[in-house]
């Protein structure tokens, strides 16, 4: 967990794969208290990053089909 | 008896020098001397007849003279224009001062006979190659002149030149008019055939005579007039006789036609059908085109009439359907897969949700972190990890504040 980028600055695949990461980790159990919040934290901002891109990809869609049809 | 050599003082009278002839004449023998009947002059109730017999070839002729009882025994052969063999004696008749053979015997060149002496000319020509068909020209297609030998007034004269300008109104005749039979046709058809050969402008001669007995065509089996067409350097055209007759000139010319009406159609085109067959070529020439177009239209036609072609929307519409249905199934697929992810990342939300302290802060519980600049802020546990002025970063359900600490412990 040493280098982490902001997660402004992942793409969907890296941020979800993160994602997926930081919930095992906090499953697998073990961390210190600091630490698991500070993964907790990240886990959520990481979800965030998530439905933001997929909100956008959803638009995108939407979009197209509406210039489309114009 | 006989008197001294004739001078000028002491000349011979005429009755001398006739008997002197008239005595080396009768010494010379009897001839058989074959030859053609020019001339018959044998008035009943005199004793004797006079003939003219006539070589075939030369332009020379011998008098006969010959009694009234063999004329008349030979009536049949006694004829003007015949062949005739006869055996005579020189005469020399003082009273005219004229020489005569006096004939005892008169035969007819039998039928056979002149027939077999074709014969034998025909193979000798024939040898000689002058029969050949490579040696044949070809006539004009439409001759600046014609040259014409043929009797005068005669019905093959008429017959080639009608038939000719009927088929042709402009065609251009001379016309070199001779003896077709007789002892003086041979020399006369020679003659003009050379004239007419060398007229620049006579581009065909033709011979032409009408039917007659095979006597009556013997000059146009003759040896040196078979030999003059040969060397014509202008093609000539036979049209002697009619249809069976084939004189040896036939097999020599360029082209021998069976009669003078037919050299008349073969020397010059018909004009009408010239004409007609003109037009026709150029009516199937038009008509070729026509066909071609039609054909090319009928082509075009049905390709046009192609679906493609027809209907080119048609296509564009099964295309278009099947964009639609692409653009509908990769709709549903992106879709589908954001849908996807959106539930895996709901769900993983979810599990961060159960691990972490969001129920715990839903209740009203914070979290306070010192706000070291570290990487993980550790946990306020006790009033002893801070002095006043530490920062610290208070997290509660919705948010995060940051604050600092005001005073130091407090108990």
């Amino acid at each position: 967990m040493s280098e982490r980028k902001p997660v402004a600055e992942l793409g969907y695949e890296q941020a979800r794969d993160e994602l997926v990461e930081v919930v095992r980790a906090l499953e697998t159990g073990g961390l210190g208290l600091d630490e698991s919040v500070a993964l907790w934290e990240r886990g959520e901002a990481l979800a965030k990053r998530c439905e933001e891109a997929l909100a956008g990809a959803r638009e995108r869609v939407e979009k197209a089909l509406s210039d489309a049809e114009d | 008896m006989s008197p001294g050599p004739s001078t000028a003082e002491e000349p011979w009278p005429v009755r001398t020098v006739t008997r002197k002839i008239a005595e080396w004449i009768d010494r010379l023998g009897a001839v058989w001397v074959e030859g053609q009947l020019a001339q018959v002059t044998a008035r009943a109730g005199t004793g004797t007849a006079f003939l003219t017999l006539r070589d075939p070839v030369a332009n020379v002729s011998l008098q006969l003279t010959a009694p009234m009882g063999l004329v008349a025994e030979q009536r049949e052969v006694v004829v003007e224009g015949n062949r005739v063999i006869v055996h005579g004696k020189p005469s020399f008749f003082p009273g005219r001062g004229s020489l005569s053979l006096r004939v005892d015997r008169i035969r007819a060149v039998g039928l056979g006979e002149l027939l077999a002496r074709i014969e034998r000319l025909r193979r000798l020509l024939a040898a000689e190659g002058l029969f050949d068909v490579a040696r044949k020209r070809r006539l004009p297609f439409l001759p600046r002149r014609i040259g014409l030998v043929t009797g005068r007034a005669s019905a093959a004269e008429h017959d080639v030149v009608t038939t000719a300008r009927a088929r042709w109104p402009a065609v251009e005749f001379r016309i070199e008019n001779t003896a077709t039979q007789g002892g003086l046709a041979v020399a006369q058809l020679v003659e003009a055939l050379e004239v007419l050969d060398r007229d620049p402008a006579v581009d065909v001669i033709v011979l032409a005579r009408g039917g007659g007995s095979v006597e009556d065509l013997l000059p146009f089996s003759d040896e040196t007039l078979c030999r003059a067409v040969a060397a014509c350097r202008t093609p000539v055209v036979s049209a002697i006789g009619h249809e069976p007759d084939t004189p040896l000139v036939d097999h020599v010319a360029d082209l021998r036609c069976s009669t003078p009406t037919e050299a008349g159609r073969r020397l010059v085109p018909d004009l009408a059908e010239e004409t007609a067959r003109i037009a026709g070529l150029r009516d199937r020439g038009r008509r070729a085109l026509h066909g071609w177009v039609d054909r090319e239209q009928r082509l075009l036609d049905s390709l046009r009439a192609r679906p493609v072609l027809a209907d080119p929307l048609r296509d564009m519409a099964r295309r278009h359907e099947e964009l639609e249905r692409l653009r509908a199934s990769t709709r549903a697929c992106v879709e589908r897969r954001i849908d996807r992810e959106s539930r895996e990342i709901g769900h993983l939300q979810a599990r961060l949700t159960a691990l972490g302290p969001a129920a715990t802060l839903a209740r009203g519980y914070a979290i306070v972190q010192r706000d070291t600049g570290a990487q993980v802020r550790p946990l306020l546990r006790s009033v002893g990890e801070v002095a006043a002025g530490d920062a610290l970063r208070i997290r509660v359900a919705d948010g995060v504040v940051r604050a600092a600490v005001q005073d130091g412990a407090d108990e």
